[in-house]
């Protein structure tokens, strides 16, 4: 394979200088940091990030506008906001292990909250929607050059909500409110309660809760951010970083020499690229198969395969 | 002995029509037909039993040029229909949404009559595509202008062309502060822009206006100082933002209205007497071919007291203003002098915008079939949509559009002019011919109107 | 001159608000009229009157099969261009043309609609309604270096082209339904929100991260299909966005 990891300039492991970041954070902070330093120093004026049910609530001008029931939302599922402080930030760090359609604010994004620089954090799957509507901007009037930070996240796979809470209230027998965290990390699907239980879950349970759509997916480490992160190759606390873009080189560039990030070279820490590489070639191995099996899926029918 | 040329299909104006025209030895236009040629998409047929949600947005696909009104009109007539009164904030944002179009629709005006106008003092017809200065300059603060009126449309309404964000019982979502800023940060750009566009253009056409002649596909056409002139009278309902059956104090009545259709009104059929092939570009139609207006015309005649009017820049400030420079070149002036008008407004209406006022009812009745009615000031004039909503399905809707109001208007504003300039006059209008293939009022309506009206 | 692509612009029935986002190109218009596009035909900027021989067509609106004029326009259009572009829902998809019964005045007979590629060979669409001024712009600057660029330039233009032109032969229809029927229905959705962001009528939302359409607001335009991730997506040109996107700036610079 070979290009597995994408195109980047390079490839760092990482974590926030700044400790109250850190204690939000899914992994080394990278994202809540770097796009706080993009808000600080006028790179972006205002992010879409995935919040939680408590924020969503208490801000529903800045979410998208659904069917919601603020009564009756689950905790545990994230909504897509546009936050332009530092302060709402914090309120979206942390992984939220289920669909978080971030992509539907970014024409928003640049309308009714009069954004002109803005700024987006997605997986794998939405950096590729996001550059799609860059060089095909169908639906997405001067929204394109508006785009002024996309970070990537790696990611496996996700998740319904109701697979979410299947697993967490029957496999692990939590109750969804008391989950502190939730984590996908040495083959295993953690999850922290807020009184300190731990429950870790065999990814073979899991599996079979995946969202259909990412079987078909092919970018495991977010070939198309600007800058993507991920827990996987570094040690607990840190991640791994990739600078990819020229936008990105910059920006790290300029967010290191402020000092917002400590960093190790990659070669030196523990498990290191290696495993990345083995993951995303897993993960792009099995998915290559599904879109063959795919081709053969009927009888003398095929299903589709959105790649051409 | 008259002759009959036909300048088909017209061109530097929305929509398809042409131009028949009965003229004189001299070339003098006697009668003088404009009629729109593009097809009937049926809007108003087609919007029967669809919600009132949806029918808005079908309507601002009437016309790309005054989408917002048109958006505004039927919107706000499904409103007046189920008898719902929408925030203030909503009305705010819809008035700056509906500026914001007046201000791109003025300029992108510019561009389509610039070339039938010269360079003052000299004998250079202006392209406003050329490169060369002071055209250039000009074409840039156009599109600047264009620029600025879009991105106010699509802060405050979503989207610029067809806007997004009106809905039945105010707007899906508020402004945010930094939108608020930036909105006023546009506008206050254009004001600049806006003041020295129209000075411009004002010297251009008062230039265009002291001519002997001009030349028109190199024939030396006398321009009379009575171009474009009518004795029709005039319509508005606001100096800026329209009114509708909610309101108190409704400035149109639909009594007076009545519509005839082309029929009745427009010429029979005739063949072209007359062809000149250096009209520019391509030529008049071809000698012998027949034309019948009064079958092809797409469009019926809506009167107001028994008479055409006219609707639009002048008719607003005729109205409001006491404005009254006759003829085409009054009336382009009363669209520049609008420019200005639109931004002050606007700025005003952003003033009062509270981006943390809610902007949709609680309340959003389903109807009782009652007729509703909303009238929305255009670019280019009055624009009034009329509905009956009941049980959240419209059971009828009509569109009675500036453009319709205009061509009977304009077809009087012929007659004395030579024939070379008919586009000239027409272009005046700055007309929208596509959306103007819709309007029917039946008569039996007018009761329920007047009733209403009265209450 | 010379090295300009010739374009027309014929006007069917839309509602010019494709020719509108054409104009939204704003400077960048000029720019493109300057070096790139020499506009023989469009009756809405320019004065020429009949339809022309041209490199490329832009088609706004959808054909009234029930007026003589319209088909004949379109299919001379065809005849006189070498590449037709269907610009915006309507040409592409028939957009809200596709609801049209008519029994209106004052041509109760114009009823039936059709998007032109059920009339015509259409080699590229651009959908949305209305479409972008950036979409339109790419495909201009595209066109041109497919047709006067060098090698490398007409490969670009080729591959970046090429999903257009798949869309162009995949047929006349995408709504939110093609959104179920060939992305949701066959498993590729994940929830990226694109959809939602480019309906021009908000009509739809998602409810648990997946698109949720409302029928009922929707006015057929293709937009969401088109702009999904998984409708389609090439690997050759999107991995290349950074290149592509600069190039595309550089040329209107
Ligand atoms: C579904 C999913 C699967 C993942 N799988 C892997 C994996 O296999 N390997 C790996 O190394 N890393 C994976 N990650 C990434 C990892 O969990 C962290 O998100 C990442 O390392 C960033 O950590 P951080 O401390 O820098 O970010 P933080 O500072 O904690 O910020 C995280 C940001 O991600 C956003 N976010 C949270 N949930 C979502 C969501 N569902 N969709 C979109 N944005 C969201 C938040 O709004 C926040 O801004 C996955 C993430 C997700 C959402
Ligand atoms: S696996 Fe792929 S498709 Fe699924 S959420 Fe992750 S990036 Fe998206
Ligand atoms: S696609 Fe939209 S903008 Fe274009 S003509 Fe049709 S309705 Fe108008
Ligand atoms: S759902 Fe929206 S984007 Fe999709 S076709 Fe319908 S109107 Fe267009
Ligand atoms: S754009 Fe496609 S993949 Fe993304 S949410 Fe919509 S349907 Fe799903």
């Amino acid at each position: 394979m070979g290009a597995e990891l994408g195109k980047y300039k390079a490839c760092v492991s990482a974590r926030s200088t700044d400790k109250e970041i850190l204690k939000h954070a899914q992994d080394g902070g990278i994202v809540t940091s770097l796009l706080g330093y993009a808000l600080d120093t006028g790179i972006i004026d205002g992010a879409i990030v995935a919040v939680n049910k408590e924020f969503a609530a208490k801000h529903q001008s800045l979410i998208m506008r659904d069917n919601t029931n603020w009564d009756m939302v689950e905790p545990w599922r994230p909504f897509p906001a546009v936050v332009s402080t530092k302060a709402d930030l914090l309120a979206a760090a942390g992984t939220k292990y289920n669909i978080s359609p971030n992509v539907s604010m970014i024409k928003e994004a640049t309308r009714s909250f009069g954004l002109d620089k803005v700024g987006i954090v997605g997986t794998p799957c939405q950096m590729q929607a996001v550059r799609k509507l860059q060089l095909y901007p169908i639906g997405a009037r001067d929204v394109g050059a508006a785009v002024a930070l996309a970070v990537g996240i790696f990611c496996m796979e996700n998740f319904p909500y109701q697979s979410i809470l299947q697993l967490v209230e029957d496999h692990a027998a939590m109750k969804m409110e008391s989950v502190k965290k939730m984590e996908i990390g040495k083959g295993k699907f953690w999850i922290y309660g807020k009184r300190g239980q731990v429950v870790q879950l065999p990814l073979k349970v899991t599996h079979k809760y995946e969202q259909p759509g990412c079987h078909v997916c092919l970018d495991y480490v977010a070939n198309l951010g600007d800058i993507s992160t991920g827990s996987v190759g570094s040690p607990d606390g840190w991640s791994t970083v990739f600078v990819r873009s020229k936008i990105g080189d910059s920006v790290w560039a300029n967010a290191m020499a402020a000092g917002v990030f400590e960093t190790q070279p990659i070669e030196k820490v523990k498990p290191g690229l290696e495993l990345v590489t083995k993951l995303a070639n897993e993960k792009i191995t099995k998915n290559k198969n599904t879109l063959e099996a795919r081709k053969t899926f009927g009888v003398g029918k095929a299903l589709r395969s959105p790649y051409i | 002995m008259s002759k009959v040329v036909e300048i088909s299909p017209t061109t530097r104006h929305e929509g398809h029509s042409k131009l028949v025209l009965k003229v004189n030895d001299q070339g003098i236009i006697e009668t003088g037909n404009w009629c729109s040629i593009t097809p009937v998409r049926g809007v108003e047929k087609l919007a029967v039993g669809k919600t009132p949600e949806q029918v808005p947005k079908i309507a601002s696909r009437v016309c790309g040029i005054c989408p917002i009104a048109h958006n505004l009109a039927a919107t706000e007539a499904m409103e007046a229909s189920i008898k719902c009164e929408i925030p203030k904030d909503a009305k705010m944002l819809r008035h700056i949404l509906q500026l914001a179009n007046r201000l791109h629709s003025i300029a992108l005006h510019d561009i389509l009559i610039l070339p039938d106008l010269y360079i003052p003092g000299t004998e250079v017809m202006i392209n406003p595509f050329t490169a060369e200065e002071p055209v250039r300059t000009v074409a840039k603060r156009i599109q600047r202008l264009r620029e600025i009126g879009q991105t106010v449309g699509q802060i405050a309404g979503g989207d610029c062309i067809h806007p997004r964000n009106t809905r039945v019982g105010g707007m899906y979502r508020n402004c945010s502060e930094q939108a608020k800023t930036k909105m006023y940060d546009l506008a206050k750009e254009g004001l600049v822009l806006a003041k020295a566009q129209m000075d411009f253009m004002i010297a251009v056409l008062r230039n265009y206006q002291a001519r002997e002649s001009v030349t028109v596909g190199g024939m030396k056409v006398a321009l009379p100082k009575t171009l474009g002139y009518h004795n029709q009278g005039y319509l508005a309902t606001d100096a800026f933002y329209g009114s509708s059956s909610l309101d108190e104090c409704p400035t149109w009545d639909i009594d007076r209205f009545k519509e005839v259709r082309p029929w009745d009104w427009y010429m029979g059929e005739m063949e072209v007497s007359l062809e000149e092939p250096r009209y520019p570009v391509g030529g008049t139609t071809k000698l012998g071919t027949k034309v019948n207006p009064q079958m092809e015309a797409c469009t019926g005649i809506p009167m107001y007291d028994g008479q055409p009017v006219e609707v639009g820049p002048r008719a607003r400030l005729v109205t409001y203003k006491n404005y009254d420079e006759k003829g085409t070149v009054g009336q382009n002036i009363a669209r520049e002098m609008e420019y200005t008008d639109s931004l002050y407004e606007m700025i005003d209406c952003i003033d009062a915008l509270n981006p943390d006022g809610k902007v949709v009812a609680d309340y959003i009745p389903d109807g009782d079939g009652s007729l509703g009615w909303a009238s929305n000031e255009a670019p280019r004039g009055t624009d009034v949509h009329i509905t009956r909503v009941k049980d959240w399905k419209v059971q009828y809707f009509s569109m009675l559009v500036p453009t319709t109001w205009n061509f009977a208007t304009c077809s009087a504003a012929l007659t004395g002019a030579p024939w070379q300039l008919a586009e000239v006059i027409m272009r005046g209008y700055d007309p929208c011919v596509s959306c103007a293939t819709h309007m029917i009022v039946v008569d039996e309506d007018n009761k329920l109107v007047a009733q209403k009206l009265i209450q | 001159m010379a090295d300009k692509i010739t374009l027309g612009y014929t006007h069917l029935s839309g509602c010019t608000g494709c020719t509108v986002a054409l104009a939204d190109n704003y400077a960048g218009l000029l720019t493109l009229l300057d070096r790139y596009v020499d506009l023989k035909y469009m009756p809405t900027l320019a004065d020429v009157r009949h339809v022309q021989k041209v490199d490329v067509s832009f088609v706004e609106g959808s054909c009234c099969i029930n007026d003589k004029l319209a088909v004949e326009e379109l299919k001379e259009t065809r005849e006189k261009s070498t590449v037709v572009v269907a610009l915006g829902g309507c040409a592409c998809y028939g957009n809200i043309t596709r609801f049209s019964r008519g029994g209106q005045q004052n041509q109760p007979q114009h009823e039936a609609y059709l998007p032109i590629g059920d009339i015509i060979k259409v080699d590229v669409y651009i959908p949305g309604c209305a479409p972008t001024p950036q979409m339109i712009r790419n495909v201009a600057v595209m066109a041109y270096l497919l047709l006067k660029g060098t090698k490398e330039q007409k490969e670009l233009a080729t591959a970046f082209l090429k999903p257009l032109m798949m869309a162009a032969q995949r047929g006349t229809t995408a709504c939110f339904c093609e959104l179920m029927t060939e992305v949701i229905n066959q498993g590729l959705c994940m929830g990226c929100g694109s959809c939602a962001s480019a309906c021009p009528v908000n009509a739809i939302t998602h409810e648990y991260g997946k698109p949720q359409g409302e029928r009922d607001l929707c006015i057929k335009c293709g937009a969401c299909y088109n702009q999904c991730p998984r409708s389609w997506f090439s690997f050759d040109v999107v991995e290349n966005y950074e290149a592509i996107n600069e190039a595309i700036m550089a040329a209107l610079q």
